[in-house]
């Protein structure tokens, strides 16, 4: 099996000069499939469809998460209403800001086996597909990847029949 | 040929002094520029310093007048060491929150506190360690109280340069000065610390003139500071209590070096070895590794090109020049040391200043007191004030400009990650005036003290 059959063909995607509000609506109500039940995280793509990163639900969380947070143990100082004071002012930053730009990518004749090494080494959910002019034809996801796992599993049997 | 067996007043200005000399200005100038990392500079220009033969490797790295200074690299590591296993323990954050439920929430007087603590903390650790570990509790009690966090890192990473003159470990310059000139941890209190304590209650009143009226604050974001819980970052108190124990025995022993005629880097080893041993860690490959080698290593880089430039006589040849300037005059010279130091710290890094310094003025006193040596010739009464003019003119220059010290590096780049970018002219707005009222304080002092009481 290849990145090909496995991925989802690209419905939804954002620009980079959305808002981050813009963005989480979107999140929100992407495609999925068929219905729109939301997604983890989004491609940005500029004019030409290039890509230029992605943003997850995790680059929303580090959107309000403060930088010096993680430099001592401050955890334990925050006050009631931090999250969602920060969140409002988050909400105007553009996704360009808080877009993770390093993507990692997989072409439609990557293997399967290139799509779990990929995700486990770099730890992603989501693999964006490119073509050759590096456009996003559609997207891997950990979820579909699993299920090609799982029917291959239970597949074992008949496939040793053929 | 050694500095020492030259002839009293004669350089010779051949091949290798030319050499030296091109090495030790590109060097400089590539530093300054910083086109490329200065520990490169540093290291790169020691390698050829070796290669070409103007030092050997046995001057290099052993050496005591032309090497690399161990005093100076084992007490900085010793001393991260210590401050990286105590890290963890939360105790910092333990005091700057503390520091803010004192000021009541009060947001001058959190300056104020935030300020005094960073001074005296930087007066015992280093600088830029003190400026990291209370920064980010400030920038989280500035967004407590919605005030712009700007002021309060500028006034902090200003009074840890003030608090770190006070001492001997206080900043990298005095810690030079007292490996060159065998000054003890107690000479440095006796003759530094009374006049940074006024210097500090001075600063503490003119910022309160800058900012003091600007800053006010609801009730109820006040109350966000008083209702953190400072005790619960105090995840390990069997550690807190170790490392509090082996950073006191370390106190104590700086103050009695002199007295059981350790050095300072022995004192600081035996605390960071003591506390590696206490605290149990299993491997220290990570508190070891998080110690600053890039700065280690620029220090070691440093001290051999300095080597160099002492060796072919550069440094002599400088130090003659300076006393033809002020003709002997020792006030004289004493008062452009402090003055000429603080600008030049203010622009340049103020370290390898230092080490260029060290070695141009016990010249300097090899030529005013030819028949003196050791200890006699270091600590002449009249050249005893030219050191401390020395630590206080590059210590509290680093004051004048964002990029005068570490620490102001630091704060500038927490600010613009904050997005509030401090640009070069609105630091030097703050700082340069502040930094010319505590050298003004601080010439006062000199002459008040050295040159008319004489104490």
């Amino acid at each position: 099996m290849k990145a090909r059959d496995l991925m989802v063909p690209l419905a939804d995607h954002l620009k980079p000069d959305n808002t981050i509000k813009e963005a989480v609506n979107l999140l929100r109500s992407a495609k999925r499939g068929e219905e729109r039940v939301g997604v983890k995280g989004l491609p940005v793509l500029d004019a030409q469809g290039k890509l230029l990163g992605i943003l997850s639900m995790g680059d929303i969380l580090k959107a309000v998460y403060p930088f010096y947070m993680p430099m001592m143990n401050l955890g334990e100082f925050a006050w009631d209403g931090m999250v969602e004071s920060l969140a409002k002012q988050a909400g105007d930053r553009l996704v360009e800001t808080a877009m993770t730009k390093e993507v990692i990518t997989v072409v439609e004749s990557d293997s399967l086996m290139k799509c779990v090494d990929h995700m486990i080494k770099n730890k992603v959910q989501r693999l964006p597909v490119i073509d050759d002019s590096e456009r996003v034809t559609g997207m891997v996801y950990e979820r579909d990847v699993f299920f090609a796992i799982v029917r291959a599993m239970l597949q074992e049997g008949k496939g040793k029949e053929e | 040929m050694s500095a020492e067996s030259s002839a009293v007043n004669q350089v010779v200005m051949g091949a290798p002094f030319w050499t030296a000399t091109l090495l030790f200005v590109v060097a400089y100038a590539l530093i300054v520029s910083e086109k490329i990392h200065k520990t490169v500079v540093a290291i790169f220009g020691a390698s050829v310093m070796i290669v070409l033969g103007i030092v050997s490797q046995e001057e290099a790295f052993h050496s005591k007048e032309l090497g690399i200074d161990w005093n100076v690299i084992f007490l900085l590591v010793s001393m991260m060491v210590i401050i990286n296993i105590m890290k963890p323990t939360g105790a910092f954050e333990f005091i700057a929150v503390k520091s803010a439920k004192f000021a009541k929430g009060k947001p001058f007087r959190i300056m104020a506190t935030l300020s005094v603590v960073t001074a005296v903390m930087s007066a015992f650790l280093d600088n830029v360690t003190t400026v990291l570990l209370i920064a980010p509790v400030t920038l989280l009690i500035c967004q407590a109280l919605e005030l712009d966090v700007i002021p309060f890192l500028l006034t902090e990473a200003l009074a840890s340069n003030i608090g770190g003159t006070a001492t001997l470990i206080g900043d990298p310059p005095n810690i030079m000065i007292a490996s060159k000139a065998k000054l003890d941890f107690v000479s440095f209190l006796v003759n530094l610390a009374p006049v940074i304590v006024l210097i500090l209650i001075v600063y503490i009143l003119t910022i309160r003139l800058v900012f003091g009226k600007k800053l006010l604050v609801r009730d109820e974001l006040r109350r966000r500071v008083m209702e953190m819980d400072e005790r619960a970052t105090l995840k390990d108190p069997v550690l807190l209590k170790k490392s509090l124990l082996v950073l006191a025995i370390t106190i104590t022993g700086f103050m009695f070096h002199g007295m059981l005629d350790l050095e300072p880097a022995t004192v600081a080893l035996f605390g960071a070895g003591l506390l590696l041993l206490l605290s149990g860690i299993k491997d220290p490959h990570h508190i070891l590794a998080e110690a600053e080698w890039a700065t280690l290593f620029f220090f070691m880089g440093l001290f051999i090109i300095i080597g160099g430039v002492v060796n072919v006589g550069l440094v002599k040849w400088m130090s003659m020049q300076v006393l033809n300037l002020t003709q002997g005059n020792l006030l004289g010279t004493s008062m452009v040391v402090m003055w000429f130091s603080a600008f030049a710290s203010a622009f340049i890094d103020n370290i390898p200043y230092v080490a260029t310094m060290n070695p141009l003025i016990i010249d300097m006193a090899r030529q005013l007191w030819p028949d003196l040596s050791g200890l006699e010739l270091l600590h002449h009464p009249d050249l005893m004030p030219m050191w401390w003019s020395l630590a206080l003119g590059a210590c509290l220059g680093g004051n004048g400009t964002a990029i005068g010290a570490s620490a102001n590096v630091i704060v500038v780049g927490l600010a613009e990650k904050a997005g509030k970018p401090i640009s070069f002219g609105r630091f030097m707005l703050y700082g340069m005036p502040l930094m010319v009222e505590s050298v003004i304080i601080a010439t006062g002092y000199v002459l008040l003290r050295y040159y008319v009481l004489k104490i």
